[in-house]
């Protein structure tokens, strides 16, 4: 008999707690939105919700970049498999990008390589994990972080970041969500999804809070050195010695090439906890049980962060001020939507919804869900990074889709404008 | 600075069990035998303990391969974020090629890409794992699905592979050691560490005896296609409609390429039975949280499936011949060494070493680090793949470093032997 009772006869399931864990990602609700539009031509789609700028020529990454994955592959030496923890040339490449910008130095030994910053989040999240432990995380913030923690049965608690302040800590929310179980904060630095770039006093306060607690900090420095505004990007690192200090980072943002899958985790600890309390030996437990990013882009690691030069830097950091300022400027003509704080960094801005001022859209999901339909432009709904009847938009697209994409917004506003 | 709180760090202390999970991979084992080596020999080290003979010029992959790359690379087309299941026309060709040797058509649905065939390991343990089940796994074995079990909170039990039959699968261990929480079993063909291949008719009984059980057949099919004694290769996706499926696979042993990290889990399941028991579902919950491989390389996929050619594949698989013939028959004048059946697929071959043929050597372990430090051959102790007292010894390495190894190990041999 082919199939009989197959639904009570076979006795695998599948799991549930994935389910939920993985449930919200931007880019499941990014496929919600995008699944009303309607139009199918000619007028393009404006993509404006995604964090992932490669699709357009004026972000291509740089040629050497390119030419040295090239030549890694080529020269057949990076066919292998590497250890786990990163091999020997891109370790030493990663702690001497990173050291340029630290007032000590990083040994290639506090280096660990991951498959994107994605991975490096799983780890070090999958390492903190322990029973009743919690973490604190930013609201808004970047969801991945909720996946991977209910993934491991880490809690999670949210402090707020201040729009009127432009989006630092609530240092007070952190002490008092703190207790004993909480081990540690996470910050994103360029800010995601809000575009801030904090301050070095503010930093300084969060590693100071963070010490009195007891409590390591977690950096999300993945769109590294993408600031364009007034205030300099300075890493978490640099407080290495009051907190320990765990940065996540890696190739994909400042050289617009997610799709390589090449991160770090870097551990900056200047008096040793990490190594004393077993952190540092978990996170090689973990590496060893887990798959590694591709030899050959490690192999070429070396001649991408040793020699790009400034010109690319300087061409994507000026392309993100124009679009950035595109940006800020035309939302301030469309009234139902306010921008709190003008982006300084990053690729994204985090605005408010007005919906007093709308007619029948009920929320940022059908703001959203209607703009798709409607003018087949796609934001991000605030509700899938933490703030709901909020938005992020992506600025970092070709600057002439940008102008097009916000016109078509406003349209939809005016539109959908309450009458007086 | 004050040091007072410094016993609130603690909160964070690293977690027991993940190290204990990752304490037997096969690299950790072998690095910790290569401590040993003496830094004065000067003879090359010659490698038979791991599975990676991309080092050796004779075993460099195709062109077509590095080609392949390097037109993914330079087409820009591919530096983005790929879609977690994998993209189109990579999941599309493994299909087509999968396809060629099963008596029915894989849809590109059927197929998700993975960072190696190790990371679709932790993907499909992570999916399967459920609050008292366990699953099946063959002794010897590769032991990355014991830490990923552990990892997971899965339970393993294991069948015996019966040296005598050709390291067949004990079926009457199997149906004894299954209860009603069993889901799963787990079978290597091309077997690793044994080398042997499985016939067609045992690879029925395997299905038979799993859809008896109620169980799915994990089918690690990493080493596919590297047969090259009598028996072929038979996909166990021939048997999905018996039983339920889930074959892995990768590039990285075929193209002689681990390092690059491209893998794939593949349902083969006619009867869509994974689909309706949700283990679809969670494998896909999954992989939206987990690491993805390189987007360019699976973009090179279709062409490196399309273009390798035939004399390639031939190639390899003569060289794998080879050096097998080679190293049964050198294993032969070993007499504290017996190899119970000639490998004829994969890449290394399970052997017995008998102790009381040698004076001061207490187990497998010691063996291999007395080895490694007196001749500077390194070879994997049976503790690590579940058989104590046995050696795996890898053959795909340069044809004369094997020969100079198999000579150094029978000095070894003679140098220890138990005076008569």
């Amino acid at each position: 008999m082919e199939n009989g009772t197959a639904a009570e006869k076979w006795r695998f399931r599948g799991n549930e707690v994935l389910n939920t864990a993985s449930a919200i990602t931007i880019r499941g609700v990014l496929n919600e939105v995008m699944d009303n539009i309607e139009e199918s031509g000619p007028r393009p789609i404006i993509p404006l919700g995604h964090g992932d700028p490669s699709a357009f020529p004026c972000f291509r990454t740089a040629q050497i970049a390119e030419e040295a994955i090239v030549d890694a592959v080529r020269s057949a030496q990076f066919n292998g498999y590497a250890s786990t923890v990163g091999i020997p040339p891109a370790r030493s490449a990663i702690a001497d990008y990173l050291s340029k910008d630290l007032p000590y130095k990083l040994s290639p030994d506090d280096i660990y390589l991951t498959i994107g910053c994605t991975q490096a989040i799983e780890a070090i999240l999958t390492v903190l994990a322990r029973p009743n432990a919690n973490i604190l995380l930013p609201r808004p913030g970047f969801p991945f972080y909720e996946a991977r923690a209910a993934y491991s049965h880490l809690k999670v608690r949210h402090f707020d970041l201040l729009p009127e302040k432009g989006w630092e800590v609530d240092l007070d929310a952190v002490e008092a969500l703190a207790d004993e179980n909480t081990v540690a904060m996470a910050i994103i630095n360029p800010g995601n999804p809000c575009g801030n770039v904090f301050k070095y006093q503010h930093l300084k306060k969060v590693a100071a809070t963070a010490r009195k607690l007891g409590i390591l900090v977690i950096a999300d420095e993945v769109y590294d050195h993408l600031t364009f505004g007034s205030s300099p990007f300075v890493p978490m690192g640099v407080f290495g010695n009051i907190v320990p200090v765990i940065t996540v980072g890696s190739i994909s943002k400042r050289w617009i090439v997610p799709g390589w899958r090449l991160g770090w985790l870097a551990t900056n600890d200047q008096n040793g906890i990490l190594q004393k309390y077993g952190i540092v030996d978990c996170i090689k437990g973990f590496l060893n049980i887990t798959s590694d990013p591709a030899t050959f882009i490690q192999g070429a690691l070396p001649q991408i962060l040793g020699k790009t030069g400034d010109d690319f830097f300087s061409k994507i950091v000026n392309i993100l001020r124009e679009v950035a300022d595109i940006c800020y400027d035309r939302i301030e003509e469309i009234p139902c939507i306010t921008c709190p704080s003008k982006p300084e960094g990053s690729l994204f801005v985090m605005v408010k919804l007005n919906l007093a001022l709308l007619e029948n859209i009920k929320d940022d999901i059908d703001f959203c869900v209607k703009l798709a339909k409607e003018e087949s432009v796609v934001i991000l709904p605030g509700v899938a990074v933490g703030l709901k009847n909020w938005l992020r938009i992506t600025f970092a697209i070709e600057p002439s889709s940008l102008e097009e994409g916000l016109g078509r917004i406003k349209a939809f506003s005016l539109r959908h404008a309450k009458k007086q | 600075m004050a040091n007072g709180s410094s016993a609130k760090w603690d909160t964070f202390q690293g977690k027991e069990e993940r190290n204990a999970a990752s304490g037997i991979t096969v690299r950790s084992v072998l690095d910790e035998i290569m401590e040993n080596l003496n830094p004065s020999d000067q003879r090359v080290v010659v490698p038979l303990g791991h599975g990676d003979p991309s080092a050796f010029p004779c075993f460099r992959t195709t062109d077509v391969a590095e080609d392949a790359i390097v037109h993914a690379v330079r087409s820009a087309k591919f530096n983005c974020y790929a879609p977690p299941v994998g993209i189109e026309p990579a999941r599309r060709s493994i299909a087509e090629h999968l396809s060629c040797d099963l008596p029915y058509k894989l849809s590109p649905d059927d197929v998700y890409l993975t960072a190696g065939a190790n990371h679709a390991i932790e993907v499909l343990i992570t999916a399967l794992a459920r609050p008292g089940a366990n699953i099946l796994a063959p002794r010897p074995g590769y032991p990355l699905y014991e830490a990923r079990a552990a990892f997971s909170n899965l339970e393993v039990r294991h069948f015996d592979l019966i040296s005598e039959k050709g390291w067949e699968v004990d079926l009457d261990s199997v149906e004894a050691l299954a209860n009603d929480k069993t889901i799963a079993m787990v079978i290597i063909n091309p077997g690793n560490p044994c080398g042997n291949i499985l016939t067609f008719n045992h690879m029925k009984k395997i299905a038979e005896t799993a859809r008896k059980l109620g169980i799915l057949v994990i089918a690690d099919e990493v080493y596919d296609h590297l047969a090259f004694g009598s028996n072929p290769f038979v996909p166990m996706g021939v048997f999905g409609s018996i039983t339920p499926v889930l074959t892995l696979g990768s590039i990285s042993k075929r193209w002689i390429v681990p390092g690059w990290r491209l893998g794939w889990i593949v349902t083969a399941d006619p009867s869509g039975i994974l689909q309706k028991s949700w283990i679809v579902e969670s494998l896909k919950s999954y992989l939206k949280i987990t690491a993805d491989p390189t987007t360019f390389v699976q973009g090179a996929l279709p062409q490196i499936i399309k273009e390798t050619t035939e004399d390639f594949f031939l190639k390899i698989t003569n060289m794998l011949r080879e050096a097998a013939d080679m190293c049964y028959d050198g294993l032969k004048e070993i007499h504290c060494i017996t190899c119970p059946h000639k490998p004829e697929g994969s890449m290394s071959t399970m052997v017995k070493l008998n102790l009381s043929f040698l004076e001061d050597i207490s187990d497998d372990m010691d063996f291999c680090i007395k080895l490694a430090k007196e001749e500077s051959v390194i070879v994997l102790p049976g503790f690590a793949v579940g058989l104590k007292n046995w050696l795996r010894i890898t053959f795909a390495v340069e044809p004369s470093m094997l020969e100079d190894a198999l000579g150094r190990i029978k000095t070894f041999y003679l140098r220890h032997a138990k005076k008569q």
